[in-house]
């Protein structure tokens, strides 16, 4: 199950299109978990390692990813090879994801390209790498073509994340 | 053998690497009996998924088993990728044998060069299925590996060697099959392989249409003599053209040669005056007609369905 929660508000009528598109993708169902605040003392722009690991308060069961959501930017990320813009964060294999809508307003303005981003995050949580695929949503996404693509994955993908998903429902 | 491995001192608590395995940590290392020998055994435990491996010890080195890479390896491993000479190796063949060495042997620089030579091939054609397997291990243990020497998150470790791989703000190169050619000893084995530059014989209809034999055989002198002054030109690749035959002068021209199930030979002509046989005629051939008697009546047809009874004679009830 993906579990949508919110850290701002958001159209109910667009988190329902976009927790449609989730499912199509994975087929799991999606729903969205309601709202939690992001905890005291964390100012814009979010570090999203610290925010995905001290955030509580979220319900969820065993093999349940969460997807939390904002419309705040997210402090992008510095690495030994330089600095990684961060629209998103996932730990491989985990169960929890961030993402951000910004620098877009509203999750309708820009819709294909969180819905693309949404299906990247959760496939990291699938344990899916990036993809040589530019077509494939688990392509990097700091490449200019990313927001411009579909939100689906190649078929290697798609494979593996499909075999992901029936080993943990067993 | 892997570089540093010919001191490899293993002690409880260690971070090794198994080839084609990913990190282990060594948990024990104990004295087993076995078949009445007394061999020292090494527990390593996977930690992605806490898979336990024994092997003696003895065999460590063999198997290829190695420390985790230093941060300086792992400095390497980011220029080597930044570096954009690596170039593919169009024999799958080769290709194949090489990545599988560099996977069980190679360190962290091999699962680094299965990386990127795929990535390059990559950007010339889609990976074959089995090559996108390979592609996909290859990232997972050097990810892993990398995470491991920089004691970072695995996704941190993934997204540190893609941007060196796919630098923001830039996409991917397209390449061309002209950029992979060898420069030295080429086989041409390849190009022909892949079908990307073939020397085949087959007929394509950007080639203009065969000259026929009158055309060539009034050019053949010119052809010689263009020949021989084309001694110095580079040869033709391919299948070297049939040897013509000579055309005698006054002879007419042989007929091109036609492809296809040779005709039937026709039956040789009859002798003059005499009828054609007449055309054989399909089907079942008609049945014999019974020899007609001469002054009998002709035969009533013969009626279907059931006879009629027989009638008892009037007058004897």
């Amino acid at each position: 199950m993906i579990r949508v929660v919110t850290l701002d508000p958001f159209d109910d009528k667009q988190l329902a299109k976009f927790n449609r598109t989730l499912y199509t993708a994975f087929g799991v169902g999606s729903e969205h978990s309601g709202s939690v605040e992001v905890p005291a003392g964390m100012s814009e722009p979010l570090d999203a390692e610290k925010l995905v690991d001290e955030l509580k308060g979220i319900r969820s069961y065993k093999d349940d990813k969460v997807l939390l959501l904002t419309t705040r930017k997210l402090k992008d990320r510095e690495l030994p090879s330089g600095v990684a813009p961060t629209a998103g964060f996932a730990r491989q294999g985990k169960d929890r994801a961030i993402l951000t809508i910004a620098p877009h307003k509203d999750l309708e303005s820009a819709f294909k390209a969180v819905s693309r981003h949404a299906l990247h995050q959760l496939g990291h949580l699938w344990e899916l790498h990036h993809c040589l695929d530019p077509r494939c949503s688990m392509y990097p996404p700091w490449t200019p073509s990313f927001a411009q693509g579909e939100a689906i994955f190649c078929t290697f993908c798609r494979e593996k994340s499909e075999q992901k998903i029936r080993l943990a429902k067993s | 053998m892997p570089e540093g491995s010919a001191s490899l001192q293993l002690a409880v608590g260690d971070r090794v690497v198994y080839p084609n395995q990913g990190v282990c940590r060594v948990s024990a290392i104990d004295v087993k009996e076995v078949a009445g020998q007394k061999l020292t055994f090494v527990t390593m435990r996977r930690e992605e998924d806490g898979a336990v491996v024994m092997v003696p010890e003895g065999k460590v080195l063999a198997i290829g088993v190695r420390k985790v890479a230093s941060a300086e390896d792992v400095e390497a491993i980011f220029a080597f990728l930044r570096s954009d000479s690596d170039k593919a190796d169009l024999d799958w063949k080769q290709r194949a044998r090489t990545n599988l060495d560099r996977m069980t042997q190679g360190g962290i620089m091999g699962l680094a060069e299965v990386v990127k030579g795929l990535q390059v091939l990559s950007e010339l054609r889609p990976l074959p299925t089995k090559e996108r397997e390979l592609y996909d291990n290859a990232r997972h243990l050097l990810v892993t590996e990398v995470a491991a020497a920089l004691g970072t998150a695995e996704v941190n470790a993934e997204d540190a060697i893609d941007i060196v791989l796919f630098p923001p703000g830039r996409e991917r190169p397209k390449r061309t099959a002209a950029e992979f050619q060898r420069e030295e000893g080429d086989l041409d084995l390849d190009s022909d392989l892949l079908g990307l530059d073939s020397d085949l014989d087959l007929p394509s209809d950007e080639e203009p249409s065969e000259p026929s034999e009158e055309e060539e055989a009034s050019e053949e002198g010119e052809s010689e003599e263009a020949a021989s002054s084309e001694e110095g030109a580079p040869k033709k690749r391919g299948r070297p053209p049939k040897a013509k035959t000579e055309a005698t002068e006054g002879a007419e021209p042989a007929a091109p040669k036609k492809r296809g199930r040779p005709p039937k030979p026709k039956p040789e002509a009859t002798a003059e005056g005499a009828e054609p046989p007449a055309p054989k005629k399909r089907g079942r051939p008609p049945k014999p007609k019974p020899p007609e008697v001469e002054g009998a009546a002709p035969a009533a047809p013969k009626k279907r369905g059931r006879p009629p009874k027989v009638k008892p004679p009037e007058g004897e009830s």
